[in-house]
């Protein structure tokens, strides 16, 4: 379809500015981590002409990025945060593995093996994520204190995966949807047994679908805030909740709060970008049908 | 290592060990490889800017006399955890950052705290003491939940009695403010610990600002509020007389509120426990409220106490009747345009007082609304003894000179400490700053306000009431009137159950 040109500046226009408006709140709180404390709340606000410094990250991961590594700093500090930032990439990851691996068997086993009451299984499974996280929040309190998992990463990673593989299920029910049953069926015929058409045949074909779901579960873990103030104490705590702890009694830190946040950023932007490859035709499957 | 590397280096060092990043003996270290040890050991006072050096490295790490009991009485419980949740104050974070280093080499007993917001505090406390378990040893308590978990702690009264073994020498109970004791920890006779910090409230003001127009600190509400309406006519919008901490819902609002209802002769309940906050007196405060907000920054109905620093940090508000312990943030050149500009004074005396006997459920009217907290150890904990031992140590005259000289200037809560050398010596313009602690104790002694003491109180000053004035300052009710007859008919329900 022929466009003129000044449709296609307007276009080009009005895509840059869809793009500055979900960017400048990312910019913005990334400029508020280099900035000093009292340049933060500046009346009229100063987007773009201000001092950078690395202040708020030196707190915030106890090193010097100044100096050199003599002055590491031994941590401990309230704003110390860099091990959170590792407790929650370890849970992300380790959850995320865990409700993709049993979400795709789930999966398979769903949309290939038919048995009475699938239907309804499936909805089963879809209406645990209707109950309010808080409902259910408490009562995991008392069963992980029961089983020693309160403060562990394998609580919180067992939680995770939990509440993401509803989700997980049935995303990848779908994606196994969308490849002709027939493949299966030939390869039957061939002689390939279940496992062996799952893991040789189904599972690479289904790529797409499950860097999407992964994506999707990692960023729920990486953002949850409830169950993992319910469920840890001292012993380890993620982003989200350590990002409270920067409102004290005399006032939030800001400055620090954004170099977490920012810095937050970086490990799902990384993710997003392994898998990039196959989340285009991830989101795409299971969008038409045969 | 080249001089300005040196010099950064140093910098470095010290400022992160004036924050608390750096333990006292890794700075010490630090600053002994560059042949600086007297420089570092005279500089060890923090915190930094314009603050110079306080005292001598020794007088800030704990006494010999207080290690060597922790020594001989925690022997048998070296190797126990102990937990507590609180929310992040000035002594929470000085025992967190830099002290508890101290405790745990003398004993070894392991001390974990967890910093969270005061909301979350809440949260994990109420999850604990509902379910029995012991998850926290000791219980960071905010005043206005003394009641709820007043039968879940242990008295330390009966706890100092009950076993001279673990007693600390000279722990003197009776040196803790009477007047916070009775405000922060007392419910029915019994003590729901022992005061842990007393944000207070105190008169903040620009020094330069009021005295450009001749002003003197508001010696009534009445001068507070002319004060504050001559600057924000001469100076707004560029600057505000006045500002608040206004957020609808938020507790803060509700802690605004007390000082005005207060110092107007009113009171949140009447002797038969009814909300009295819609009478006469409660109305008049109201219309005085409506026209000292007129004198702040736009937006002070969307601030808690956090905007309400701000506002003064930023310079656009000249002053307010808030926390005292802003005062020391305040004082930092590093953190605010406002360091040596402020000054402070007692609150600004009320035009008439009810008595206590006036009130309901134990509330004291007074202009200076008092916060605080108390800590207390957890009757579900399973180290009782260890917690004790910490409890009494982390709340001595010695730790808590301590707090104040590392803390950031806070306010103590025992009498003894506002006298303490170390404490004294810290009273000057810069970060840390203890210069408002002689106003701080004056306010405590005849100006404070305590809010009541119900189980109820949680819920009350947390939502009901800080929801309906919120909802009147955004315009949801006729008039004060119709907004505060509901609060009261609300507050009314809730207690009634």
């Amino acid at each position: 379809m022929h466009q003129s040109r000044a449709t296609r500046t307007l276009r080009t226009i009005a895509g840059w500015l869809v793009v500055g408006v979900f960017f400048f709140p990312i910019y913005f709180w990334t400029s508020v981590a280099f900035r000093n404390a009292k340049d933060i709340f500046n009346w009229p606000p100063k987007i773009f002409v201000f001092e950078p410094n690395m202040h708020n990250f030196e707190e915030v991961f106890g090193i010097s990025l100044t100096i050199g590594p003599q002055v590491v700093n031994p941590g401990g500090g309230n704003f110390y945060m860099a091990p959170r930032l590792l407790d929650s990439i370890i849970i992300a990851t380790f959850s995320t593995l865990l409700a993709i691996v049993v979400a795709t068997a789930a999966a398979y086993c769903l949309s290939r093996m038919p048995f009475r009451g699938r239907h309804h299984f499936v909805n089963w499974v879809l209406s645990t994520r209707m109950m309010p996280p808080v409902a259910v929040a408490i009562p995991m309190f008392f069963i992980f204190k029961e089983f020693t998992l309160l403060d562990t990463y394998l609580g919180v990673i067992l939680i995770h995966a939990l509440m993401n593989l509803p989700l997980a299920v049935l995303l990848m029910k779908s994606f196994f949807d969308d490849i002709p049953a027939e493949i299966d069926e030939s390869a039957l015929i061939d002689g390939a047994s279940r496992w062996t058409i799952f893991r040789r045949i189904v599972l690479p074909m289904a790529k797409g679908g499950i860097a999407a779901s992964a994506v999707l579960c990692f960023i729920f873990s990486w953002t949850e805030f409830l169950f993992v103030l319910t469920l840890t104490q001292t012993g380890l705590k993620t982003v989200p909740v350590v990002s409270s702890t920067f409102v004290t009694s005399i006032g939030t830190a800001w400055g620090n709060m954004a170099a977490l946040g920012a810095a937050a950023i970086i490990p799902a932007f990384i993710v997003v970008l392994l898998v990039q490859r196959h989340l285009v035709r991830g989101l795409t499957m299971g969008s038409l049908k045969q | 290592m080249r001089e300005n590397d040196r010099k950064r280096y140093l910098a470095s060092v010290t400022d992160k060990f004036a924050k608390g990043q750096m333990g006292r003996r890794q700075f010490l270290k630090a600053s002994a490889a560059l042949g600086l040890a007297g420089l570092g050991t005279s500089m060890i006072g923090r915190p930094s800017g314009l603050f110079t050096p306080a005292y001598a490295q020794e007088a800030l790490t704990p006494s010999a006399e207080v290690i060597a009991w922790l020594k001989d009485v925690a022997k048998p419980f070296a190797g126990t955890t102990l937990k507590l949740a609180t929310e992040a104050t000035p002594p929470s974070n000085a025992l967190n950052g830099q002290l508890k280093g101290f405790f745990e080499e003398a004993t070894g007993i392991k001390v974990e705290i967890e910093i969270l917001p005061l909301e979350q505090v809440l949260q994990k406390l109420t999850l604990d003491v509902a379910s029995s378990l012991g998850t926290y040893d000791l219980y960071y308590i905010d005043q206005s939940w003394a009641a709820s978990v007043s039968q879940d702690v242990f008295d330390p009264r009966e706890q100092y009695a009950a076993n001279a073994a673990l007693a600390m020498p000279n722990y003197n109970l009776d040196d803790f403010l009477p007047a916070l004791v009775d405000g922060i920890c007392v419910y029915e006779d019994r003590w729901v610990g022992v005061p842990y910090d007393i944000p207070v409230f105190i008169m903040i003001y620009r020094k330069d600002i009021y005295d450009q127009f001749g002003l003197k600190a508001p010696a009534s509400l009445a001068e507070l509020l002319s004060n504050s309406e001559i600057i924000t006519k001469e100076m707004g919008p560029a600057m505000y007389g006045t500002t608040g901490q206004m957020k609808s819902g938020h507790y803060s609002l509700e802690c605004d509120w007390t000082a005005w209802l207060w110092g107007h002769g009113g009171s949140i309940f009447g002797p038969d426990g009814k909300f009295t906050g819609n009478d006469d007196r409660g109305l008049e405060a109201m219309a005085y409220w409506d026209k000292l907000k007129a004198t702040m920054p736009p937006g002070v109905d969307g601030w808690t106490w956090d905007g309400q620093g701000q506002s003064v940090a930023q310079g656009v508000a000249a002053s307010m009747l808030s926390w005292g312990e802003f005062f020391p943030y305040f004082d930092d050149p590093t953190q605010t345009k406002v360091s040596g500009l402020c000054e402070v004074a007692v609150p600004p005396a009320a035009n008439l007082l009810r008595t206590s006997a006036e009130t309901g459920y134990g509330e004291i009217p007074g202009v200076g609304h008092q916060g605080g907290s108390s800590l207390a150890v957890s009757k579900y904990s399973k180290n009782v003894d260890a917690a004790w031992i910490f409890m009494q140590w982390a709340t001595c005259a010695d730790t808590q000179a301590l707090i104040t000289s590392l803390g950031g200037g806070t306010g103590p809560t025992r009498a003894s400490v506002y006298d303490d050398p170390r404490v004294v010596a810290n009273a000057r313009v810069g970060a840390g700053t203890t210069r408002h602690l002689n106003v701080v104790r004056e306010t405590i002694a005849n100006h404070m306000g305590s809010e009541p003491d119900l189980p109820e109180w949680a819920q009350l000053s947390s939502d009901t009431i800080p929801v309906g004035l919120g909802k009147y300052f955004a315009g949801g009710y006729g008039s004060a009137k119709e907004a505060m007859d509901d609060i009261a008919s609300q507050v009314d329900a809730v207690i009634a159950g």
